[in-house]
């Protein structure tokens, strides 16, 4: 039966990619149905399982529980394999006849130190369709460069768009912003050649650059630099001839609200929403050019209405109204948020030592799609009996022989348990 | 590497998406933004606009600042390898040869208001009622079902409501935007990985299916840890301006801004690149130590780095493989050699606009090309599409145009 919901049912990825932007690839896959298998060597696990140590991270085997893996990691499996190790090596060639495509966004020139090059990957699986994730890609002068996303974000031009403006200090977005860019577009890399090896027969080699796809969102930019060199200017919260258009103070500690009016219409409906206030019909603020010239005068009077009151109720009195604008939500609301929750974005997960917390699901839902979250991220080597013995073949004493070998483990190398360590800061 | 990532790819293959009819009902950023790239690897995207055009033809940046509906930068990046049809779906006739077209698209992108389109009869249902493997997507800022569903919004608004502007700016000021028009382009490439995994999808299954995205889920679900953090453990994240720590952050340097972003992995190639010796301090060599004496390092890191230039940076950076980098800028990309190198831009000399380097392309395949064509001008194709290929006669289009349906 079809499920529109896993369009990728029938797919199998052998993911070995780590930290964010590949791990965001492969969920994405995973989500959509792919069998993603997650493959980590006993000596270099995906970094972001012990990025968080306890005592914030949870549980007695803690490289398996934080919440920052199991927002990439969910709906994967888990095979540990040192493709460092000929013994490893072996193991990957027997698995990837069984693949469908393989994921990577190691350093540039860490898949051909390993003798996994295009070429030896196409001969164990000649249809076989590759995705290196490199930041910089792996061709040009800087192929080398490495950065996680803020350096992509630096380097693509992106942060030189931000800023407050009155400080010439441009600024990064909040998140990782490269990252996630990246993951998505590289799903979509997958998706298109899947589609062409139906029509083909063949496989491809996909070099994406993760700076290249952050700069592709620039558009307008290059086009204003080369119809007149000219280069942005940071805009703040501000808009270059819309007024009201900003972030206003509300009641309480850092609450914060966006309105936006963007027609004559709405400015009356702002009107009647702030109660008509007198000065609202002063002249100055009669029409969209005049109250942008006198943008900040306005923003002060508005501010000044948004103030004393709770950003949910300056939100629901512009809602009525059908103003743009949107309470500035924090993270522990934006999670309990009533619009989010009706359509049921978050989802609960639930894991065997942790118990349950939400997290995202679907990123886009297609219509008959039951829940997106069918499992959370698996434990470390969760499923090496299931891939080797199960699809490989592979008998008890061969699994048995790869462990005693250090070939693949179900806990990371040199990691104690929680119990055995002190409390280490995090750096999250 | 071989020959397959050098940019000299030599396919003669007709692209990916060769043969797949796309109908693009949408304007703006988003929508376009999926189908340009569709357009780009051998997809025919028809793209319906209303008579008086796509907004996005009203928006800048222009030639030496002089606006025209057909020579606008957003306009003509996002536009690119498309045929234009003018479509009034307030008339029948408008709505019949939209009903004409959807009959031969396997892809259909929409961010008309929710349910404008069934209320006119152009819903899911309706259109794919003969063509079953149809995809369908609607983007719209909240998605088509909830309370905000029909809330209109902005950049600034989504940015709020999807969370991300919580964590964006200096902890002591405001909350921040990040430049452009970021919503809208990262639903746009959401929404090119939803129908092409989906598209994947009705070819093996000779089944389609209707794909509802929320231009404020869709950046919501990148919060990164932080949402992760409050739902697993109950900790509100602050903002942190342009610091997560010492080693992750913008620091200033004499030619501009440079940046850092180590992991603990990170430190020791970090360390050996800077050079300082009291960097190789246990108050600072320890991960857990790097923290508690978080201040002491960045007040260290801002001595260094006022010394260092942007080339230095990315020198050191490449030498001793630790994640470096600096606040590039538009000039400084355009005239990468790097980027030049892997043939990114779109360089082209356009009709109207004059000379034009854009992006060209999102990635490099040794199997596929990517077009880098003009952008149709308003109406361009309708000639072809409506008398041409759904055979309607001359004089029918006379009629249409009086109607105003085209």
């Amino acid at each position: 039966m079809f499920d529109p919901g896993r369009p990728l049912s029938g797919v199998r990825v052998a993911d070995l990619t780590m930290i964010w932007a590949g791990p965001y690839a492969a969920k994405i896959l995973a989500d959509q149905g792919a069998e993603v298998i997650k493959i980590e060597s006993p000596r270099a696990w995906d970094n972001i399982r012990t990025l968080i140590p306890p005592p914030v991270a949870l549980g007695e085997r803690w490289w398996n529980t934080n919440f920052y893996l199991h927002e990439y990691s969910r709906n994967k499996k888990s095979l540990t394999l040192d493709l460092g190790s000929e013994a490893g090596k072996q193991v990957f060639a027997k698995l990837l006849p069984h693949c469908d495509v393989v994921i990577e966004n190691y350093r540039t020139d860490v898949m051909d130190n390993l003798g996994l090059t295009y070429d030896w990957l196409r001969q164990q699986k000649d249809d076989i369709i590759v995705v290196g994730m490199a930041g910089f890609g792996k061709t040009g002068p800087e192929k080398d460069a490495v950065g996680y996303g803020p350096i992509i974000e630096m380097m693509s031009g992106m942060t030189s768009t931000s800023g407050y403006g009155d400080d010439g200090v441009p600024y990064k977005s909040g998140i990782s912003y490269g990252d996630p860019i990246a993951g998505i577009c590289a799903a979509a890399a997958v998706a298109t050649a899947l589609i062409q090896r139906k029509r083909t027969g063949k496989g491809q080699y996909i070099d994406l650059a993760q700076r290249e796809v952050m700069s592709a969102l620039l558009g307008e930019f290059y086009m204003d630099w080369s119809m007149n060199q000219r280069l942005p200017e940071h805009m703040g919260t501000g808009h270059d001839w819309l007024s009201p258009h900003n972030v206003y103070p509300c009641a309480g500690d850092d609450e914060w609200i966006a309105i936006c009016v963007r027609t004559d219409g709405e400015w009356e409906g702002l009107k009647r929403a702030m109660g008509s206030p007198e000065w609202g019909e002063r002249p100055e603020f009669s029409d969209q050019i005049l109250r942008w010239e006198h943008r900040a005068e306005l923003d002060e009077l508005v501010g000044t209405w948004t103030s004393t009151k709770a950003k949910t109720d300056v939100f629901a009195a512009l809602h009525a109204e059908r103003i743009p604008s949107s309470p500035v939500w924090k993270m522990l609301e934006v999670i309990r948020e009533p619009h989010l929750k009706a359509r049921g974005f978050y989802e609960p997960l639930r894991h065997p030592e942790v118990g349950i917390w939400s997290v995202h699901g679907w990123l886009w839902r297609s219509d008959g799609a039951g829940p997106c979250i069918l499992a959370p991220a698996p434990e470390f080597g969760q499923h090496n009996d299931e891939v080797l013995g199960g699809l490989l073949g592979m008998s008890p004493e061969e699994r048995a022989r790869l462990e005693a070998d250090g070939i693949i483990a179900t806990q990371p190398e040199g990691v104690p348990l929680a119990s055995e360590m002190a409390p280490t800061p995090s750096m999250l | 590497m071989s020959e397959h990532t050098n940019g000299e790819h030599g396919s003669d293959d007709p692209g990916p998406y060769a043969g797949v009819r796309v109908l693009e009902l949408a304007e703006g950023i988003s929508g376009p933004f999926a189908g340009r790239w569709l357009a780009a690897l051998g997809a025919d995207v028809v793209k319906v606009e209303r008579t008086t055009g796509d907004p996005s033809r009203a928006f800048g940046p222009w030639p030496d600042d002089l606006p025209d509906d057909e020579t606008s930068g957003l306009f003509l990046y996002l536009n690119g390898d498309k045929r234009s049809v003018t479509l009034n779906l307030e008339t029948s006739d408008g709505r019949e040869i939209l009903r004409e077209l959807a009959e031969s698209a396997e892809i259909v992108i929409e961010s008309f208001e929710p349910g404008y389109l069934a209320e006119r009869g152009l819903g899911y249902e309706e259109l794919s009622k003969d063509n079953p493997a149809m995809v369908m997507i609607s983007i719209t800022p909240f998605g088509q079902t909830g309370p905000n569903a029909n809330l209109p919004a902005t950049e600034l608004t989504l940015y709020a409501a999807s969370g991300q502007m919580w964590l964006t700016g200096h902890p002591a000021r405001t909350p921040l935007k990040n430049g452009g028009s970021q919503p809208s382009y990262q639903a746009g490439l959401n929404a090119f990985a939803a129908v092409s995994s989906a598209y994947y999808g009705a070819v093996i299954h000779e089944q389609g299916s209707y794909i509802d995205l929320s231009m404020q889920e869709t950046y919501a679900a990148m919060a990164e840890a932080f949402h992760n953090r409050a739902s697993q453990l109950g900790i509100e994240t602050q903002r942190g301006g342009n610091f997560l720590n010492a080693l992750w952050g913008i620091y200033e340097i004499s030619d501009g801004y440079g940046g850092i972003c180590a992991l603990p992995r990170n430190y020791p190639g970090f360390a050996t690149a800077v050079g300082l010796p009291e960097l190789q301090d246990e108050r600072f060599s320890d991960p857990g130590n790097r923290l508690i004496n978080n201040d002491e390092l960045m007040a260290i890191l801002y001595g260094w780095f006022s010394g260092q230039t942007r080339q230095g940076l990315m020198e050191k950076g490449i030498e001793h493989r630790v994640p470096f980098g600096f606040v590039a800028t538009f000039e400084d990309l355009a005239n990468s050699e790097h980027m030049q190198e892997r043939n990114f831009f779109a360089q082209r000399d356009d009709e109207r606009a004059g000379q034009l380097t854009y992006p060209g392309r999102l990635w490099l395949s040794n199997e596929h090309e990517w077009k880098m064509g003009a952008a149709p001008t308003l109406g361009e194709h309708n000639v072809e599409i409506i008398h041409g290929e759904l055979g309607y006669e001359r004089e029918d289009l006379v009629r249409l145009r009086e109607l105003d349906a085209i």
